[in-house]
């Protein structure tokens, strides 16, 4: 009597079995989350598969399909006595057991006595409490970085501790070494690469982005709760070493960052609007508008803290600092001697910057340690002199103009009238509201303008598949390339009729500042194109850009004047000015001059557009 | 005159340290300062993969590598510094800085104490780092004895 009255009291594992089928568990959000099922077919016969793709993850065999089994198996597998240790279900999937023990109502001194000694080990170093998203902006020389990326970073408690020991998470694909970049978009875009999570200090990425990089860092405090930040970190060890499939425009870095929020907040729904792509920053702007943060603190990299800091010197002696870089001897000229305190402190820690930033990512260099050392201190001398101002922070990149674009617009060719329409699924063009974007990057991958004509003939005005241009002006201490890369479907007048052509551009050049604002470049082109009047399939071309960029208050006004030939000896010139004008950072107009002289034929088209900016 | 004596004590420190190979045979710790990157590889995987380059970690570190783990640091903690020895010595000579915060935290030191602790090291900026060819493991050794040698941080010595 007594020991059924007991069992009665205690319910078994067979009792929560059913307790859980009961209570439809295994297709509750939260455990969905948890195992990364996509919920596919029909509301009432749901069928399931889990985005992970690593055995290691499943504890019943049919699991990455059937989230009952894979339910069933999680309990029966927190019941069992074996295996001893790390390997044991509950040391390996503490967030599951977390969850199905607030579920089903059983207290831990139901379950074998255990130790995870493994996972204590990284309790006690992962400290975390409080949760930031962190956004390393864009990164054009690199196809896999230029949209920008995000991250987490795990802070604890204690206000005064230090950031650079933070744990960051990061979400990134394992690329075998060798590979090479356009490999990887490759792969990336089909999901050739497993992607992993890892962690590690903080600084690491601080190295990373702002020093070897030279991107700046955003970060947003979030605010989760101790609690939400807890079940966060529950799961993450749960994905230690797992592999999941990796696409670089929808199940991305940014995307399991979402997941991530999703299982520390239950209730939260960020990922289903990024299900077709997850643009890094769009899924910061979610992450903000579903109330999780409201601040930003801005990381400048190497470069941008450089040049703050050559703001606050003289152009006169900017060769100086540069002379300085290379030797301090020049500390015992006239010119430096004659400087006030201040100004000798500046002048020097810009001096050890800029060798410092020539040095990134080469190989130690004996003669450039020793100048550094020598500057360093000098520095050390001249610190109490050295005026610190806080570093002014650009636009966010959360406040920028949206990453789509819809516009309309009319538009005259050769006395022909047209409607012109457009979408644009990504990101931004130079004569745009440049705010919160990186200066002088255009990135645009999928841009579609369609025209309907006064006749009623419905056209494919063109398509850009990608458009990258980095406009890098160059100057005394900086001497990047400027270079543009564009592919698409355009169209030509070609023996006396306009026809779509396809094709693609690159090239490179220089890019000057005439003044602030104001920028001209220079780039040697090169073209493919196919064209159905040309008697190969692909006619190369060589030619040459130029053009001037000007930025005053909400308008952009840029120029370019390109000029081509092609191996086949045609020939063809173009003149486009584009004027912007932003107002606001979901509104904006454009008017758009474009003049063409082929061999024969002449074109002049003009457009005024109305653009819409919006977050997918 | 107590920065002199700090200054001696230190310097034979340091020649013990360097008797031994830094931080024991194939150690990181043996890092020079301004010890660059290994070139464009380096950077390229890292821009390529949006991870690590290359290493799978996950907050726990394996081992200590063969190096010797005396001293207040842990093994972590003298790893860090070996690798931040270039943000570090430049917060050391201004004065101020996250590396510099981030040193002192991994040393222990409390909040109260840190403007002290920077002070120390910003005044023994040239027993810190003695030359361009300095190594992160002389200067772990120097900032243990600087700690050990001022009233207000001794509490904080192993």
């Amino acid at each position: 009597m007594l020991s059924s009255a007991l069992l009665a009291q205690t319910p078994t594992l067979e009792d929560y079995l059913r307790q859980a089928k009961e209570q439809g568990l295994a297709h509750e959000p939260v455990w969905l989350n948890l195992v990364h099922y996509d919920r596919t077919g029909p509301a009432d016969t749901p069928q399931y598969r889990s985005q992970v793709d690593d055995d290691k993850f499943f504890l019943a065999e049919n699991g990455r399909r059937d989230s009952v089994a894979e339910l069933e198996a999680t309990l029966r597998g927190l019941f069992a006595e074996q295996p001893q240790g790390n390997q044991h279900a509950r040391c390996r999937f503490p967030a599951r057991t977390a969850w199905l023990q607030e579920q089903l109502a059983f207290g831990a001194e139901q379950l074998p006595e255990l130790s995870c000694p493994d996972y204590a080990e990284w309790r006690s170093i992962v400290k975390a409490e409080r949760v930031t998203l962190i956004f390393p902006s864009y990164y054009l020389n690199s196809p896999s970085s230029m949209f920008g990326h995000t991250l987490l970073r795990l802070d604890p408690a204690d206000e005064s501790h230090s950031e650079w020991l933070s744990w960051a998470v990061n979400f990134g694909a394992e690329v075998v070494p060798g590979d090479n970049s356009m490999f990887y978009a490759f792969k990336g875009l089909t999901g050739g690469y497993p992607g992993r999570f890892n962690v590690e200090q903080y600084y690491r990425k601080i190295q990373e982005y702002n020093r070897d990089e030279n991107r700046d860092i955003w970060e947003y405090p979030l605010n989760l709760s101790t609690q939400e930040t807890e079940r966060m970190v529950l799961h993450l060890w749960e994905l230690k070493e797992i592999d999941f499939d990796y696409y670089f425009f929808d199940e991305n870095c940014s995307y399991r960052v979402m997941e991530l929020l999703e299982v520390a907040r239950p209730g939260l729904e960020l990922t289903e609007r990024f299900e077709n792509t997850a643009i890094p920053i769009d899924t910061v702007r979610g992450a903000l508008e579903n109330g999780l943060g409201n601040s930003r603190v801005y990381r400048p990299s190497k470069a941008s803290e450089l040049k703050e800091r050559l703001r606050y010197i003289p152009e006169y002696l900017h060769p100086r600092v540069i002379a300085l870089s290379h030797s301090t001897d020049e500390m015992q000229q006239d010119w430096f001697t004659a400087l006030d305190a201040p100004m000798q402190a500046r002048v020097i820690e810009a001096a050890y910057k800029y060798l410092r930033y020539r040095q990134v990512g080469l190989e130690r260099d004996p003669a450039a340690a020793k100048t550094s050392f020598a500057l360093l201190g000098a520095l050390r001398q001249h610190a109490q002199a050295l005026p610190r101002e806080d570093t002014i922070a650009p636009g966010p990149p959360d406040l920028g103009h949206g990453s789509r674009r819809l516009s309309i617009g009319l538009g005259q060719a050769e006395n022909l009238d047209y409607l012109n329409f457009g979408l644009r699924l990504s990101l931004h063009s130079l004569e745009e509201r440049g705010y919160g974007f990186l200066q002088g990057a255009q990135i645009n991958l999928g841009n579609f303008q369609g025209r309907l004509d006064e006749d009623g003939h419905l056209r494919i005005e063109r398509i850009d598949l990608v458009d990258i241009f980095s406009l890098s002006p160059r100057d005394r201490f900086f001497k990047p390339l400027s270079w543009k890369v564009i592919t698409g479907l355009e169209r030509e007048w070609i023996n006396g009729r306009e026809r779509q052509v396809v094709h693609v551009n690159g090239g490179a050049g220089y890019a000057t500042e005439l003044a602030p604002g104001v920028q001209t470049f220079a780039l040697a082109m090169a073209r493919l194109e196919h064209n159905s009047q040309f008697s190969h399939d692909l006619e190369p071309a060589a030619g040459l850009l130029t053009g001037l960029l000007w930025h005053f208050e909400q308008h952009t006004a840029r120029l370019e004047l390109g000029a081509e030939k092609f191996a086949n000896g045609v020939s063809r010139r173009r003149a486009v000015y584009r004027h912007g004008i932003a107002l606001s950072a979901a509104h904006a107009l454009s008017l758009e001059f474009e003049r063409h002289w082929g061999d024969v034929h002449h074109s002049t088209r003009a457009t005024l557009r109305y653009h819409y900016y919006y977050a997918p | 005159m107590k920065k002199l004596i700090t200054g001696a004590v230190l310097l034979g420190a340091a020649s013990t340290a360097s008797a031994v190979a830094p931080g024991g045979p194939n150690c990181g710790w043996g890092n020079m300062l301004f010890a660059g990157q290994s070139g464009i590889v380096y950077h390229f995987l890292a821009s390529t993969t949006n991870g690590t380059s290359g290493n799978n970690t996950f907050g726990m570190t394996s081992g200590t590598n063969g190096c010797s783990t005396d001293g207040t640091l842990t093994y972590g903690g003298k790893a860090m510094v070996s690798a931040m020895l270039d943000e570090f010595s430049e917060d050391v000579a201004r004065g101020e800085g996250d590396a510099l915060t981030a040193v002192a935290v991994a040393f222990g030191i409390e909040a109260d104490d840190r403007a002290t602790f920077a002070r120390v090291a910003h005044d023994n900026f040239e027993v810190i780092f003695p030359s361009a060819d300095v190594t992160a493991d002389h200067v772990i050794a120097s900032l243990e004895s600087l700690i050990k040698a001022d009233p207000q941080l001794a509490k904080y010595a192993a």
